[in-house]
Protein backbone atom coordinates (compact mmCIF):
# COMPACT_ATOMS: atom_id res chain seq x y z
CA UNK A 1 0.00 0.00 0.00
CA UNK A 2 1.05 3.85 -0.46
CA UNK A 3 1.05 6.17 1.57
CA UNK A 4 -2.60 7.49 0.70
CA UNK A 5 -3.75 3.51 0.63
CA UNK A 6 -3.89 3.05 -3.18
CA UNK A 7 -2.69 0.19 -4.57
CA UNK A 8 1.07 0.81 -5.77
CA UNK A 9 1.64 0.93 -9.52
CA UNK A 10 5.38 1.50 -9.38
CA UNK A 11 7.32 -0.57 -6.44
CA UNK A 12 10.90 1.04 -5.72
CA UNK A 13 12.39 -2.03 -3.09
CA UNK A 14 15.44 -1.29 -1.25
CA UNK A 15 17.28 0.07 -4.67
CA UNK A 16 20.55 1.33 -4.58
CA UNK A 17 22.88 2.33 -7.81
CA UNK A 18 26.58 3.06 -7.32
CA UNK A 19 28.69 4.05 -10.04
CA UNK A 20 32.49 3.09 -8.75
CA UNK A 21 33.23 4.09 -5.39
CA UNK A 22 29.95 6.77 -5.60
CA UNK A 23 27.09 6.09 -4.46
CA UNK A 24 24.12 7.94 -6.36
CA UNK A 25 21.27 5.80 -4.83
CA UNK A 26 21.45 4.06 -1.32
CA UNK A 27 18.74 1.53 -0.29
CA UNK A 28 15.37 3.38 -0.98
CA UNK A 29 11.93 1.99 -0.95
CA UNK A 30 8.85 3.73 -2.12
CA UNK A 31 5.63 3.11 -3.89
CA UNK A 32 3.59 5.25 -6.07
CA UNK A 33 0.30 4.78 -6.82
CA UNK A 34 -2.04 6.85 -9.36
CA UNK A 35 -2.29 10.37 -9.06
CA UNK A 36 0.77 13.35 -9.02
CA UNK A 37 3.71 12.41 -7.07
CA UNK A 38 6.97 14.40 -7.00
CA UNK A 39 10.11 13.55 -7.00
CA UNK A 40 11.94 16.87 -5.45
CA UNK A 41 15.24 16.90 -4.63
CA UNK A 42 18.66 19.70 -5.02
CA UNK A 43 20.66 18.95 -8.00
CA UNK A 44 23.12 15.88 -7.88
CA UNK A 45 20.65 14.05 -5.37
CA UNK A 46 19.94 10.98 -7.43
CA UNK A 47 16.42 12.00 -8.34
CA UNK A 48 17.48 11.26 -12.26
CA UNK A 49 19.99 8.01 -12.10
CA UNK A 50 16.58 7.01 -9.24
CA UNK A 51 13.90 7.68 -12.32
CA UNK A 52 16.31 5.88 -14.94
CA UNK A 53 16.20 2.59 -13.09
CA UNK A 54 12.16 3.43 -12.44
CA UNK A 55 12.06 3.26 -16.30
CA UNK A 56 14.64 0.51 -17.01
CA UNK A 57 16.82 3.06 -18.67
CA UNK A 58 19.34 1.75 -16.19
CA UNK A 59 20.35 -1.19 -14.22
CA UNK A 60 20.13 -1.50 -10.20
CA UNK A 61 23.01 -2.44 -8.26
CA UNK A 62 20.89 -4.01 -5.48
CA UNK A 63 16.77 -3.82 -5.03
CA UNK A 64 14.30 -4.48 -7.33
CA UNK A 65 11.65 -2.41 -9.33
CA UNK A 66 8.63 -3.08 -10.69
CA UNK A 67 5.79 -1.19 -12.69
CA UNK A 68 2.45 -2.83 -13.01
CA UNK A 69 3.78 -5.91 -10.81
CA UNK A 70 6.30 -6.74 -13.68
CA UNK A 71 10.28 -5.99 -13.61
CA UNK A 72 10.67 -2.93 -15.56
CA UNK A 73 14.35 -3.72 -16.93
CA UNK A 74 14.30 -5.73 -20.17
CA UNK A 75 10.77 -6.16 -20.27
CA UNK A 76 9.94 -3.61 -23.41
CA UNK A 77 6.75 -4.52 -23.43
CA UNK A 78 5.58 -2.54 -20.46
CA UNK A 79 6.76 0.51 -22.55
CA UNK A 80 3.73 0.62 -24.50
CA UNK A 81 2.01 1.78 -20.72
CA UNK A 82 4.69 3.96 -19.79
CA UNK A 83 5.20 7.23 -21.25
CA UNK A 84 8.91 8.29 -20.20
CA UNK A 85 10.38 11.92 -20.75
CA UNK A 86 14.10 11.82 -20.01
CA UNK A 87 16.18 15.32 -18.46
CA UNK A 88 17.83 15.63 -21.96
CA UNK A 89 16.43 18.14 -24.14
CA UNK A 90 18.28 16.86 -27.43
CA UNK A 91 15.92 16.10 -30.14
CA UNK A 92 16.11 15.27 -33.70
CA UNK A 93 16.55 18.89 -34.77
CA UNK A 94 16.27 17.67 -38.58
CA UNK A 95 12.73 16.27 -38.50
CA UNK A 96 9.61 18.62 -38.39
CA UNK A 97 8.08 18.41 -34.91
CA UNK A 98 4.79 16.61 -35.86
CA UNK A 99 7.34 13.72 -38.09
CA UNK A 100 8.68 13.34 -34.72
CA UNK A 101 6.06 12.89 -32.67
CA UNK A 102 4.40 10.04 -35.73
CA UNK A 103 7.46 8.33 -35.27
CA UNK A 104 7.34 8.06 -31.52
CA UNK A 105 3.37 6.95 -32.50
CA UNK A 106 4.53 4.25 -34.50
CA UNK A 107 7.53 2.79 -32.25
CA UNK A 108 4.84 2.40 -29.68
CA UNK A 109 2.38 0.45 -32.43
CA UNK A 110 -0.77 3.37 -32.09
CA UNK A 111 -3.54 2.42 -33.99
CA UNK A 112 -5.27 5.61 -35.98
CA UNK A 113 -1.69 7.37 -35.84
CA UNK A 114 -2.79 10.52 -37.49
CA UNK A 115 -5.25 11.56 -34.57
CA UNK A 116 -3.01 10.34 -31.70
CA UNK A 117 -0.67 13.01 -32.96
CA UNK A 118 -3.18 15.36 -33.56
CA UNK A 119 -4.35 15.07 -30.17
CA UNK A 120 -0.96 14.90 -28.36
CA UNK A 121 0.23 18.01 -30.13
CA UNK A 122 -3.23 19.89 -29.07
CA UNK A 123 -2.34 18.62 -25.47
CA UNK A 124 0.52 20.61 -25.65
CA UNK A 125 -0.79 23.40 -27.63
CA UNK A 126 1.89 23.49 -30.74
CA UNK A 127 -0.29 22.35 -33.38
CA UNK A 128 1.09 25.98 -35.46
CA UNK A 129 4.63 25.00 -35.36
CA UNK A 130 4.50 20.97 -36.03
CA UNK A 131 5.27 21.54 -39.18
CA UNK A 132 8.64 23.04 -38.50
CA UNK A 133 12.14 21.75 -38.27
CA UNK A 134 12.60 21.16 -34.46
CA UNK A 135 16.06 22.95 -34.67
CA UNK A 136 14.05 26.11 -35.28
CA UNK A 137 12.15 25.75 -31.76
CA UNK A 138 13.10 27.46 -28.37
CA UNK A 139 13.95 25.54 -25.11
CA UNK A 140 10.49 25.33 -24.10
CA UNK A 141 9.13 24.38 -27.53
CA UNK A 142 11.38 21.78 -28.07
CA UNK A 143 10.13 20.57 -24.17
CA UNK A 144 6.69 20.50 -24.87
CA UNK A 145 6.96 18.92 -27.70
CA UNK A 146 8.82 15.95 -26.29
CA UNK A 147 5.87 15.81 -23.96
CA UNK A 148 3.71 15.43 -26.83
CA UNK A 149 5.37 12.40 -28.40
CA UNK A 150 5.23 11.18 -24.38
CA UNK A 151 1.71 11.39 -24.55
CA UNK A 152 1.41 9.91 -28.08
CA UNK A 153 0.25 6.09 -27.09
CA UNK A 154 -1.79 7.48 -24.49
CA UNK A 155 0.68 6.10 -21.61
CA UNK A 156 -1.39 4.75 -18.28
CA UNK A 157 1.96 5.99 -16.37
CA UNK A 158 3.64 9.14 -17.03
CA UNK A 159 7.63 9.47 -15.60
CA UNK A 160 8.51 13.03 -16.54
CA UNK A 161 12.37 13.96 -15.55
CA UNK A 162 12.40 17.99 -14.78
CA UNK A 163 9.65 18.89 -17.78
CA UNK A 164 9.42 22.40 -16.85
CA UNK A 165 12.85 23.06 -18.01
CA UNK A 166 12.94 26.04 -20.16
CA UNK A 167 9.44 27.03 -19.92
CA UNK A 168 7.71 30.24 -19.60
CA UNK A 169 5.32 31.08 -16.86
CA UNK A 170 2.32 30.45 -19.11
CA UNK A 171 3.51 27.38 -20.29
CA UNK A 172 3.77 26.48 -16.67
CA UNK A 173 0.32 27.00 -16.09
CA UNK A 174 -0.79 25.43 -19.05
CA UNK A 175 1.42 22.17 -18.31
CA UNK A 176 -0.06 21.81 -14.79
CA UNK A 177 -3.58 21.76 -15.75
CA UNK A 178 -3.16 19.25 -18.31
CA UNK A 179 -0.68 17.37 -15.72
CA UNK A 180 -4.13 17.42 -13.73
CA UNK A 181 -5.85 16.63 -15.85
CA UNK A 182 -4.39 13.27 -16.89
CA UNK A 183 -4.33 12.60 -13.48
CA UNK A 184 -7.71 12.73 -12.57
CA UNK A 185 -8.13 10.40 -15.72
CA UNK A 186 -6.63 7.58 -13.33
CA UNK A 187 -3.35 8.05 -14.66
CA UNK A 188 0.02 7.52 -12.69
CA UNK A 189 2.66 10.64 -12.72
CA UNK A 190 5.66 10.81 -11.30
CA UNK A 191 7.22 14.73 -11.89
CA UNK A 192 10.63 15.70 -10.71
CA UNK A 193 12.07 18.68 -9.95
CA UNK A 194 14.70 20.57 -7.65
CA UNK A 195 12.22 23.72 -7.47
CA UNK A 196 9.98 23.49 -4.61
CA UNK A 197 6.98 25.36 -5.61
CA UNK A 198 7.06 23.93 -8.97
CA UNK A 199 6.28 20.26 -7.88
CA UNK A 200 3.85 21.40 -4.76
CA UNK A 201 1.48 23.40 -7.26
CA UNK A 202 0.94 19.68 -8.63
CA UNK A 203 1.94 17.18 -6.93
CA UNK A 204 -0.65 15.19 -4.03
CA UNK A 205 2.37 13.43 -2.92
CA UNK A 206 6.07 14.00 -2.64
CA UNK A 207 9.32 11.73 -2.80
CA UNK A 208 12.42 14.44 -0.97
CA UNK A 209 15.53 12.65 -2.32
CA UNK A 210 18.66 13.90 -0.73
CA UNK A 211 22.27 12.41 -1.14
CA UNK A 212 20.65 9.18 -2.77
CA UNK A 213 18.36 8.90 0.14
CA UNK A 214 14.70 8.97 0.51
CA UNK A 215 14.66 11.86 3.10
CA UNK A 216 11.16 12.12 3.56
CA UNK A 217 7.49 10.81 1.76
CA UNK A 218 4.27 11.32 1.88
CA UNK A 219 1.57 13.77 1.42
CA UNK A 220 2.58 17.67 0.45
CA UNK A 221 0.94 19.14 3.39
CA UNK A 222 2.45 17.64 6.29
CA UNK A 223 5.93 17.90 4.39
CA UNK A 224 5.50 21.73 3.74
CA UNK A 225 4.07 22.29 7.51
CA UNK A 226 7.61 20.51 8.64
CA UNK A 227 9.20 22.89 6.41
CA UNK A 228 7.56 25.90 7.67
CA UNK A 229 7.94 25.13 11.12
CA UNK A 230 12.15 24.70 10.55
CA UNK A 231 13.83 28.26 11.48
CA UNK A 232 14.91 30.55 8.75
CA UNK A 233 17.64 33.18 9.47
CA UNK A 234 16.16 36.08 7.54
CA UNK A 235 17.98 39.27 6.88
CA UNK A 236 16.39 42.79 7.05
CA UNK A 237 17.71 45.81 6.01
CA UNK A 238 15.98 49.50 7.07
CA UNK A 239 16.65 52.73 8.19
CA UNK A 240 15.46 52.52 11.87
CA UNK A 241 17.29 48.75 12.67
CA UNK A 242 17.23 49.08 16.34
CA UNK A 243 13.93 50.54 16.77
CA UNK A 244 12.66 47.21 14.53
CA UNK A 245 14.71 44.69 15.86
CA UNK A 246 13.17 45.80 19.26
CA UNK A 247 9.62 45.06 17.53
CA UNK A 248 10.33 41.89 16.07
CA UNK A 249 11.61 40.41 18.59
CA UNK A 250 8.66 40.59 20.32
CA UNK A 251 6.95 37.95 17.96
CA UNK A 252 6.12 34.53 19.40
CA UNK A 253 7.78 33.02 16.25
CA UNK A 254 10.76 35.23 16.37
CA UNK A 255 13.80 33.05 18.63
CA UNK A 256 16.75 35.61 17.88
CA UNK A 257 17.59 38.88 16.80
CA UNK A 258 20.89 40.25 16.12
CA UNK A 259 22.01 43.63 14.63
CA UNK A 260 25.07 43.92 12.70
CA UNK A 261 27.97 47.01 13.05
CA UNK A 262 26.11 48.00 9.78
CA UNK A 263 22.88 48.04 11.05
CA UNK A 264 21.83 45.01 9.33
CA UNK A 265 19.26 42.77 11.04
CA UNK A 266 18.78 39.05 10.93
CA UNK A 267 16.20 37.38 12.26
CA UNK A 268 15.62 33.65 13.62
CA UNK A 269 12.19 33.08 13.35
CA UNK A 270 10.65 29.47 13.48
CA UNK A 271 7.57 30.36 11.80
CA UNK A 272 8.47 32.38 8.42
CA UNK A 273 4.90 32.72 7.38
CA UNK A 274 4.19 34.57 10.41
CA UNK A 275 7.21 37.01 10.07
CA UNK A 276 6.00 37.61 5.99
CA UNK A 277 3.13 39.11 7.49
CA UNK A 278 4.09 40.39 10.84
CA UNK A 279 7.11 42.25 9.79
CA UNK A 280 5.38 44.84 7.08
CA UNK A 281 2.39 45.35 9.28
CA UNK A 282 5.25 46.59 12.46
CA UNK A 283 7.06 48.69 9.76
CA UNK A 284 4.15 50.64 8.64
CA UNK A 285 2.82 50.96 12.54
CA UNK A 286 6.49 52.66 13.48
CA UNK A 287 6.92 54.48 10.02
CA UNK A 288 10.05 52.16 9.05
CA UNK A 289 11.26 51.94 5.81
CA UNK A 290 12.35 48.36 4.69
CA UNK A 291 14.84 48.54 2.31
CA UNK A 292 15.59 44.57 1.94
CA UNK A 293 14.23 41.71 3.31
CA UNK A 294 16.16 38.32 2.13
CA UNK A 295 16.17 34.26 3.13
CA UNK A 296 19.37 33.79 4.20
CA UNK A 297 18.74 29.61 4.16
CA UNK A 298 16.18 28.78 1.50
CA UNK A 299 18.07 27.43 -0.79
CA UNK A 300 16.39 23.91 -1.40
CA UNK A 301 19.30 21.74 0.17
CA UNK A 302 19.08 23.50 3.44
CA UNK A 303 15.56 22.37 3.56
CA UNK A 304 16.53 19.15 2.86
CA UNK A 305 18.94 19.15 5.20
CA UNK A 306 16.43 20.27 7.48
CA UNK A 307 14.17 17.93 6.98
CA UNK A 308 16.96 15.06 6.93
CA UNK A 309 18.38 15.99 10.40
CA UNK A 310 14.51 15.79 11.64
CA UNK A 311 14.41 12.69 10.67
CA UNK A 312 17.57 11.59 13.02
CA UNK B 1 11.42 -1.39 -38.36
CA UNK B 2 11.09 1.50 -41.30
CA UNK B 3 10.69 4.24 -38.64
CA UNK B 4 14.50 3.53 -37.28
CA UNK B 5 15.68 2.63 -40.68
CA UNK B 6 14.56 5.89 -42.14
CA UNK B 7 15.63 8.19 -38.88
CA UNK B 8 19.25 6.56 -39.11
CA UNK B 9 19.07 7.29 -42.93
CA UNK B 10 18.82 11.02 -42.12
CA UNK B 11 21.36 11.34 -39.24
CA UNK B 12 23.85 9.13 -41.22
CA UNK B 13 23.92 11.22 -44.57
CA UNK B 14 25.33 14.81 -43.10
CA UNK B 15 26.75 16.21 -46.46
CA UNK B 16 30.29 16.52 -44.77
CA UNK B 17 30.32 13.14 -44.21
CA UNK B 18 29.14 12.27 -47.39
CA UNK B 19 31.30 14.74 -49.26
CA UNK B 20 34.56 12.69 -47.41
CA UNK B 21 33.33 9.50 -48.77
CA UNK B 22 32.90 10.68 -52.32
CA UNK B 23 36.34 11.97 -51.94
CA UNK B 24 37.73 8.50 -50.20
CA UNK B 25 36.16 6.24 -52.60
CA UNK B 26 37.29 8.46 -55.83
CA UNK B 27 40.40 7.93 -54.97
CA UNK B 28 41.08 4.16 -55.78
CA UNK B 29 39.49 4.75 -59.38
CA UNK B 30 41.91 8.11 -59.74
CA UNK B 31 44.87 5.89 -59.08
CA UNK B 32 43.80 3.04 -61.64
CA UNK B 33 43.92 5.48 -64.16
CA UNK B 34 47.13 7.17 -63.11
CA UNK B 35 48.20 3.50 -63.32
CA UNK B 36 47.08 2.23 -66.49
CA UNK B 37 48.49 5.69 -68.23
CA UNK B 38 52.09 4.94 -66.87
CA UNK B 39 54.97 3.13 -68.61
CA UNK B 40 54.82 0.09 -66.79
CA UNK B 41 51.58 -0.92 -65.87
CA UNK B 42 51.16 -3.58 -63.46
CA UNK B 43 50.38 -6.99 -63.32
CA UNK B 44 47.09 -8.20 -62.25
CA UNK B 45 49.09 -9.69 -59.29
CA UNK B 46 50.19 -6.53 -58.18
CA UNK B 47 46.90 -4.10 -58.60
CA UNK B 48 45.30 -6.95 -56.92
CA UNK B 49 47.77 -6.83 -54.30
CA UNK B 50 48.28 -2.90 -53.90
CA UNK B 51 45.05 -1.27 -54.92
CA UNK B 52 42.60 -3.64 -54.44
CA UNK B 53 43.66 -5.50 -51.07
CA UNK B 54 46.24 -2.35 -49.20
CA UNK B 55 43.97 0.02 -50.95
CA UNK B 56 40.12 -0.79 -51.32
CA UNK B 57 40.01 -3.75 -48.88
CA UNK B 58 42.51 -3.06 -46.50
CA UNK B 59 41.79 1.06 -46.26
CA UNK B 60 39.14 2.94 -47.79
CA UNK B 61 36.79 0.56 -47.37
CA UNK B 62 36.62 0.15 -43.45
CA UNK B 63 37.54 3.59 -43.21
CA UNK B 64 34.25 4.55 -44.83
CA UNK B 65 32.38 2.16 -42.87
CA UNK B 66 33.85 2.92 -39.80
CA UNK B 67 32.72 6.67 -40.00
CA UNK B 68 29.56 5.56 -41.12
CA UNK B 69 28.31 2.66 -38.79
CA UNK B 70 29.83 3.43 -35.58
CA UNK B 71 27.72 6.65 -36.01
CA UNK B 72 24.36 4.43 -36.42
CA UNK B 73 24.42 4.29 -32.58
CA UNK B 74 27.07 6.86 -31.29
CA UNK B 75 25.60 9.66 -32.55
CA UNK B 76 21.77 8.76 -30.76
CA UNK B 77 24.40 7.73 -27.07
CA UNK B 78 26.17 11.08 -27.59
CA UNK B 79 23.24 13.16 -28.39
CA UNK B 80 21.23 11.04 -25.54
CA UNK B 81 18.07 10.90 -27.95
CA UNK B 82 18.58 6.88 -27.68
CA UNK B 83 16.21 6.59 -25.17
CA UNK B 84 13.70 7.52 -27.93
CA UNK B 85 13.90 4.20 -29.61
CA UNK B 86 14.81 1.55 -26.16
CA UNK B 87 11.87 2.81 -24.59
CA UNK B 88 9.60 1.92 -27.31
CA UNK B 89 8.05 -1.42 -26.80
CA UNK B 90 10.16 -3.34 -29.51
CA UNK B 91 12.20 -6.08 -29.85
CA UNK B 92 16.00 -5.02 -29.52
CA UNK B 93 16.79 -6.70 -32.87
CA UNK B 94 14.11 -4.30 -34.31
CA UNK B 95 16.29 -1.55 -33.38
CA UNK B 96 19.86 -2.95 -34.22
CA UNK B 97 18.73 -4.48 -38.06
CA UNK B 98 17.98 -1.20 -39.26
CA UNK B 99 20.75 0.91 -37.16
CA UNK B 100 22.74 -1.63 -39.24
CA UNK B 101 20.90 -1.82 -43.10
CA UNK B 102 20.68 2.02 -42.74
CA UNK B 103 24.97 2.14 -42.10
CA UNK B 104 25.07 -0.47 -45.08
CA UNK B 105 22.68 1.09 -47.29
CA UNK B 106 24.60 4.62 -46.69
CA UNK B 107 27.98 3.34 -47.24
CA UNK B 108 27.56 0.49 -50.02
CA UNK B 109 26.93 3.26 -52.42
CA UNK B 110 30.34 5.11 -52.49
CA UNK B 111 31.71 1.63 -52.33
CA UNK B 112 29.96 -0.28 -55.33
CA UNK B 113 30.69 3.03 -57.11
CA UNK B 114 34.41 2.58 -56.33
CA UNK B 115 35.19 -0.83 -56.50
CA UNK B 116 33.05 -1.24 -60.18
CA UNK B 117 34.97 1.93 -61.44
CA UNK B 118 38.55 0.66 -59.98
CA UNK B 119 38.41 -2.79 -61.50
CA UNK B 120 36.31 -1.78 -64.92
CA UNK B 121 38.90 0.75 -65.57
CA UNK B 122 41.81 -1.75 -64.35
CA UNK B 123 40.62 -4.73 -66.06
CA UNK B 124 39.64 -2.63 -69.34
CA UNK B 125 36.26 -3.51 -69.58
CA UNK B 126 36.27 -7.19 -68.06
CA UNK B 127 32.46 -7.21 -66.41
CA UNK B 128 32.96 -10.27 -64.70
CA UNK B 129 36.20 -9.15 -62.54
CA UNK B 130 34.52 -5.95 -61.87
CA UNK B 131 31.15 -7.79 -60.73
CA UNK B 132 33.28 -10.19 -58.41
CA UNK B 133 35.11 -7.14 -56.99
CA UNK B 134 32.28 -5.05 -56.34
CA UNK B 135 30.37 -8.07 -54.69
CA UNK B 136 32.85 -8.36 -52.47
CA UNK B 137 33.22 -5.05 -51.30
CA UNK B 138 29.35 -5.52 -50.66
CA UNK B 139 30.45 -7.78 -48.44
CA UNK B 140 32.89 -6.55 -46.96
CA UNK B 141 30.48 -3.13 -46.68
CA UNK B 142 28.13 -5.22 -44.77
CA UNK B 143 30.62 -7.09 -42.72
CA UNK B 144 32.77 -4.15 -41.31
CA UNK B 145 29.16 -2.55 -40.80
CA UNK B 146 28.25 -4.92 -38.39
CA UNK B 147 31.29 -5.20 -36.59
CA UNK B 148 31.66 -1.51 -36.31
CA UNK B 149 28.02 -0.74 -35.52
CA UNK B 150 28.56 -3.10 -32.73
CA UNK B 151 31.81 -0.85 -31.54
CA UNK B 152 29.42 1.91 -31.77
CA UNK B 153 26.91 0.71 -29.08
CA UNK B 154 29.89 -0.82 -26.39
CA UNK B 155 32.24 2.28 -26.19
CA UNK B 156 32.21 5.55 -26.87
CA UNK B 157 35.96 5.93 -28.13
CA UNK B 158 34.55 3.28 -31.31
CA UNK B 159 36.56 5.89 -33.66
CA UNK B 160 39.87 5.51 -32.16
CA UNK B 161 39.61 1.69 -31.62
CA UNK B 162 38.19 1.19 -34.98
CA UNK B 163 41.03 2.80 -36.61
CA UNK B 164 43.96 0.92 -34.64
CA UNK B 165 41.76 -2.33 -35.23
CA UNK B 166 42.11 -1.28 -39.25
CA UNK B 167 45.54 -0.43 -39.11
CA UNK B 168 47.08 -3.06 -36.59
CA UNK B 169 44.89 -6.11 -37.28
CA UNK B 170 43.51 -5.56 -40.85
CA UNK B 171 46.37 -3.12 -41.67
CA UNK B 172 49.31 -5.06 -40.38
CA UNK B 173 49.03 -8.43 -38.32
CA UNK B 174 46.70 -9.89 -41.46
CA UNK B 175 49.03 -9.10 -44.11
CA UNK B 176 52.27 -10.25 -42.30
CA UNK B 177 51.38 -13.51 -40.17
CA UNK B 178 49.48 -15.79 -42.22
CA UNK B 179 47.05 -17.68 -39.71
CA UNK B 180 45.64 -14.14 -38.73
CA UNK B 181 44.14 -13.48 -42.09
CA UNK B 182 41.34 -16.22 -40.79
CA UNK B 183 40.29 -13.72 -38.49
CA UNK B 184 40.49 -10.52 -41.04
CA UNK B 185 37.25 -9.30 -42.30
CA UNK B 186 39.52 -7.77 -45.29
CA UNK B 187 40.70 -11.59 -46.13
CA UNK B 188 37.39 -12.71 -46.37
CA UNK B 189 36.34 -10.33 -48.92
CA UNK B 190 39.73 -10.83 -51.10
CA UNK B 191 38.82 -14.60 -50.75
CA UNK B 192 35.22 -13.84 -51.59
CA UNK B 193 36.43 -11.74 -54.43
CA UNK B 194 38.90 -14.99 -55.52
CA UNK B 195 36.05 -17.62 -55.97
CA UNK B 196 33.73 -15.23 -57.63
CA UNK B 197 36.13 -14.83 -60.54
CA UNK B 198 38.60 -17.43 -60.31
CA UNK B 199 39.51 -16.81 -64.02
CA UNK B 200 41.47 -13.69 -63.52
CA UNK B 201 42.13 -13.92 -59.48
CA UNK B 202 44.44 -15.96 -58.10
CA UNK B 203 43.84 -18.19 -55.75
CA UNK B 204 45.64 -18.92 -52.80
CA UNK B 205 45.51 -21.81 -50.44
CA UNK B 206 45.44 -19.64 -47.34
CA UNK B 207 41.82 -18.77 -47.06
CA UNK B 208 38.86 -20.60 -49.43
CA UNK B 209 36.28 -19.75 -50.53
CA UNK B 210 33.93 -21.89 -48.71
CA UNK B 211 35.79 -21.10 -45.40
CA UNK B 212 35.16 -17.30 -46.67
CA UNK B 213 31.61 -17.28 -47.10
CA UNK B 214 31.32 -19.61 -43.72
CA UNK B 215 33.34 -17.06 -41.83
CA UNK B 216 31.47 -13.87 -43.18
CA UNK B 217 28.01 -15.68 -42.16
CA UNK B 218 29.60 -16.13 -38.71
CA UNK B 219 30.68 -12.45 -38.23
CA UNK B 220 27.72 -11.05 -39.29
CA UNK B 221 25.24 -12.70 -37.34
CA UNK B 222 27.84 -12.83 -34.45
CA UNK B 223 28.14 -8.84 -34.41
CA UNK B 224 24.27 -8.54 -34.39
CA UNK B 225 24.03 -11.24 -31.93
CA UNK B 226 26.32 -8.72 -29.73
CA UNK B 227 24.66 -5.62 -30.59
CA UNK B 228 21.04 -7.00 -29.29
CA UNK B 229 22.86 -8.33 -26.15
CA UNK B 230 24.60 -4.87 -25.97
CA UNK B 231 21.34 -3.07 -26.35
CA UNK B 232 19.52 -5.21 -23.60
CA UNK B 233 22.11 -4.81 -21.24
CA UNK B 234 23.86 -1.35 -21.26
CA UNK B 235 22.52 1.47 -19.37
CA UNK B 236 20.88 4.15 -21.72
CA UNK B 237 21.79 7.62 -21.49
Amino acid sequence: MTVNGAEPVITVDRVSRWFGSVVAVSDVTFDIAPGITGMLGPNGAGKTTLLRMMTGLADVSSGTVTVCGQPVRRNPPLYRRMGVMSEHETVYGFLKGRDFVKMMGRLRGVEDLDAAVDRAIGFVDLADASKRAMRTYSRGMRQRMRLAATLVHDPEILILDEPLNGADPRQRVHFQSLLEKLAAEGRTIVLSSHILEEVEQVADTVLLIVNGKLAASGDFRAIRVALDERPYHVLVVSDSPRELAAAVVKLDSVEAVNVDPDGRIVVLSRNVRDLQVELPRIAKAASISLRRVEPLDDSLESVFGYLVERQR
Amino acid sequence: MSSVFFLTLRQLSGRWRLIIMTALGGMPVLIAVTMLQSSSAPSVQEFESYVLSAMLAGAILPLIVLAIATAAFANEIEDKTLANLTLAPIPRWQIVLPKLLASICIAAPFMVASAFGTSFVAFSGDWQAALAVTAAALVGVTLYSSAFTWLGLETTRAMGYGLLYIVLWEGFFARYIAGVRFFSIRYYSIGLMRGFDARRFVTTDDLSFLFAIVASIVVLVGFILLSIRRLRHMDVP
